[in-house]
């Protein structure tokens, strides 16, 4: 699904070169849930960007679910992200003018779809998340762990082979949070991909696979929690 | 065109969202538009062809003459009475007209209001209403030479007699009776192509249309710039004598006739010469209106000076709306991320800029042009030369609408290209 070799990314400025990735070498098959850990300005937001698309990097070759990403033009990017990619951001990134509804038509709207196929498409992201009911919320409305699930339905909502979140539960309480992963775990169950970045050593331990990033380097490569019995699902790509 | 409709959502949620900035962004344009607006529709009014239909075939008579040896070899734009009288006499021209302008007192005979109007009375020949195309609302032209007769305009039709046909009616001019033969529709020629000596271009049409012999008969004074070379008495003194002071048109409709004209103006210099007069090189010219009006700088100098600065107050202010614009995508530049992060395309971002510049344009474009004739009437009243001159017609509505939005395309591209060019990990975090 989501296959890294040997990049690289060299954040440049005028006085320092910051090697955010380097060698970074990471293969994620189809139906995998990874926890990326760290310590912080480790690379692993720097990660997660690149895989999004949302940065590009210096070396290496990155191939998303069998698409090398290398020489592709923005146009070309931008379809990739809006039709594979789901993005799940710690601070939800929602439009605050926007209704729920409107927020999660965002992508749809990119994608061409018509008004019947977004209206079918929202509804249904919305019953995942369980706010079916308030597409007419606004966000500021919404608790956090909620908002947050508007975010993730958002991310649903185009159907992605791979949803990607920062920190998902970085700005919320841990009974929200515990809310949010297990909308996660559900997710990954009915077979979404999902690589997440995470602090919490407990949210870590709770998915099938384990990553740790330092000094923009993977350094352990699995670290199963058996006793959550929790096996990586392998599925072929 | 459901990705058009989306945009247009957006941009019209994003001006109520930020109304006080684009009221603020709209009217920095719009003033700037309206400005240079109302300086276009007074220059082109200016360089307006006052008869489209015929003025290449109307042609101002210049003769080359001055009794006595002049070094300042400038073409005379008046002649005597005498060479009027001889160009009226051509057989040639399909209309001649001779004329000067002369101002006098008027009042209805018959009213008990006993106040005089000033009216301007263009002394001339009946020629002047069919080569001109004056409109007859009433009556028609006088026939005899020496008539007591008078046709008079609508303004003034309006002021003496209250308006409707004055046929008929007797008109006191300067304490003599005169009989209304004709009353005009009303009528304004712009610029006054017959009368554009000195600064007169832009006069309002005249009142009254005389007799050149009963205005001469009557002593009604010459209101143009006029020159003799000796004594002369009395305007009707100027019968044979060198004062000059008559401007002659020909309306020429073939190439032919416009030969055998200047044949017949160059026999008459040549037939002078021998008498002693036209002492210079034979320089009779025939102009046409565009021409003539060329010949006069009829388009002010001042006027293009002043053009070139209201371009520079229109630059001024795009410029000032696009560093406003600027820091507005400053801001929003977290929702452009996040539209890119979720799959817009750089372009989409772009087409989504450009509908909401043509909203602005088109906002622009009305307030525009309600400024723009606010700036006019201002103009009017400060210099009210240019009333009846300048007005925004369909085509400069057009053109308001045109330039509107390309200012304010202008002030949002490099905006909008800035926006477009942010690093998506850095504005999403
Ligand atoms: N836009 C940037 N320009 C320059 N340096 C950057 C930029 N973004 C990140 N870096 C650097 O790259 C390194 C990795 O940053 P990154 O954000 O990936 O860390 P992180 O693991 O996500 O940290 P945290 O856990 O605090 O979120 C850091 O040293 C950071 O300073
Ligand atoms: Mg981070």
């Amino acid at each position: 699904m989501l296959n890294m070799n040997n990049i690289s990314r060299i954040y440049r400025s005028d006085t320092i070169q910051t090697h955010a990735l380097r060698d970074f070498s990471l293969d994620v098959k189809a139906g995998e849930f990874v926890a990326v850990t760290g310590p912080s300005g480790s690379g692993k937001s720097t990660f997660l960007n690149v895989a999004g698309l949302l940065d590009g990097f210096d070396q290496g070759s990155y191939e998303l679910d069998g698409v090398n990403i290398q020489g592709l033009n923005d146009d070309e990017l931008s379809r990739l992200r809006n039709e594979k990619i789901g993005f799940i951001f710690q601070n939800y990134n929602l439009i605050p003018d926007f209704n729920l509804f409107d927020n999660i038509d965002m992508p749809l709207r990119y994608r061409g779809f018509n008004a019947a196929e977004r209206k079918r498409r929202i509804a249904n992201a919305l019953e995942q998340v369980g706010l079916a009911s308030r597409a007419n919320y606004l966000p500021s409305q919404l608790s956090g762990g909620q908002q947050q699930r508007v975010a993730i339905a958002r991310a649903l909502a185009g159907e992605p082979k791979i949803l990607l979140a920062d920190e998902p539960t970085g700005n919320l309480d841990s009974l929200m949070a515990r809310q949010v992963m297990e909308l996660l775990h559900t997710l990954n169950e009915a077979g979404s991909t999902i690589i997440m970045v995470t602090h919490d050593p407990e949210q870590a331990r709770s998915v099938g696979r384990n990553v740790q990033v330092i000094d923009g380097q993977i350094t352990d490569h699995s670290v199963y929690a058996p006793e959550k019995n929790n096996a990586p699902i392998e599925v072929n790509a | 065109m459901e990705m058009f409709n989306y945009y247009l959502k957006l941009s019209v949620r994003n001006l109520k969202r930020n109304r006080l900035f684009f009221i603020l962004m709209i009217s920095t344009l719009a003033v700037g538009v309206g400005v240079f607006l109302a300086n276009i529709a007074i220059i082109k009014s200016m360089a307006n062809d006052p008869i489209p239909h015929k003025s290449d075939r109307i042609f101002n008579v210049t003769l080359n003459i001055w009794p006595n040896e002049n070094p300042s070899a400038r073409l005379r734009e008046t002649m005597r009475y005498d060479d009027a009288m001889h160009i009226l006499k051509n057989e040639i021209a399909t209309n001649t007209l001779v004329h000067y302008q002369s101002k006098v007192y008027t009042r209805d005979i018959n009213s008990d209001n006993l106040s005089r109007y000033p009216a301007v009375v263009r002394a001339t020949t009946p020629d002047f209403f069919p080569m001109m195309d004056a409109p007859f609302a009433f009556g028609g032209a006088w026939t005899e030479d020496h008539a007591k007769q008078v046709v008079i305009g609508d303004s003034l039709n309006q002021q003496v007699f209250n308006g409707g046909d004055s046929v008929g009616k007797t008109i006191e001019i300067d304490g003599k009776s005169f009989e209304v033969v004709g009353v005009l529709k009303p009528w304004v020629v712009k610029p006054m192509f017959y009368h554009v000596t000195g600064t007169q271009a832009f006069d309002i049409s005249d009142d009254i249309f005389a007799p050149i012999e009963t205005a001469m008969d009557s002593e009604w004074a010459i209101n143009v710039q006029s020159s003799q070379t000796e004594q002369i008495d009395s305007v009707s003194d100027n019968r044979g004598k060198n004062g000059f002071f008559i401007q002659a048109f020909v309306q020429l409709d073939t190439p032919h006739q416009k030969l055998a004209m200047q044949q017949y103006l160059d026999n008459y210099s040549q037939h002078r010469k021998e008498q002693g007069d036209f002492l210079r090189a034979n320089d009779n010219r025939l102009l046409d209106v565009n021409q003539w009006l060329e010949h006069h700088n009829v388009v002010d100098e001042r006027m293009l000076a002043f053009a070139i600065a209201t371009s520079l107050f229109l630059a001024v202010c795009i410029f000032n709306a696009s560093s406003l614009l600027l820091a507005r995508y400053h801001s929003a530049r977290f929702e452009t991320g996040l539209r890119r992060a979720i799959g817009a395309r750089i372009k989409d971002i772009f087409y989504q800029g450009l509908v909401e510049s043509m909203i602005i344009g088109l906002c622009c474009a009305a307030l525009a042009l309600v400024f723009g004739w606010l700036f006019l009437k201002i103009s009017m009243t400060l210099f009210p030369k240019l009333q009846y001159t300048s007005d925004i017609d369909a085509s400069l509505i057009i053109f308001g609408v045109i330039i509107a939005l390309t200012t304010s395309f202008i002030s949002m591209i490099y905006p909008l290209i800035r926006s477009c060019q942010t690093s998506l990990s850095t504005t999403l975090k």
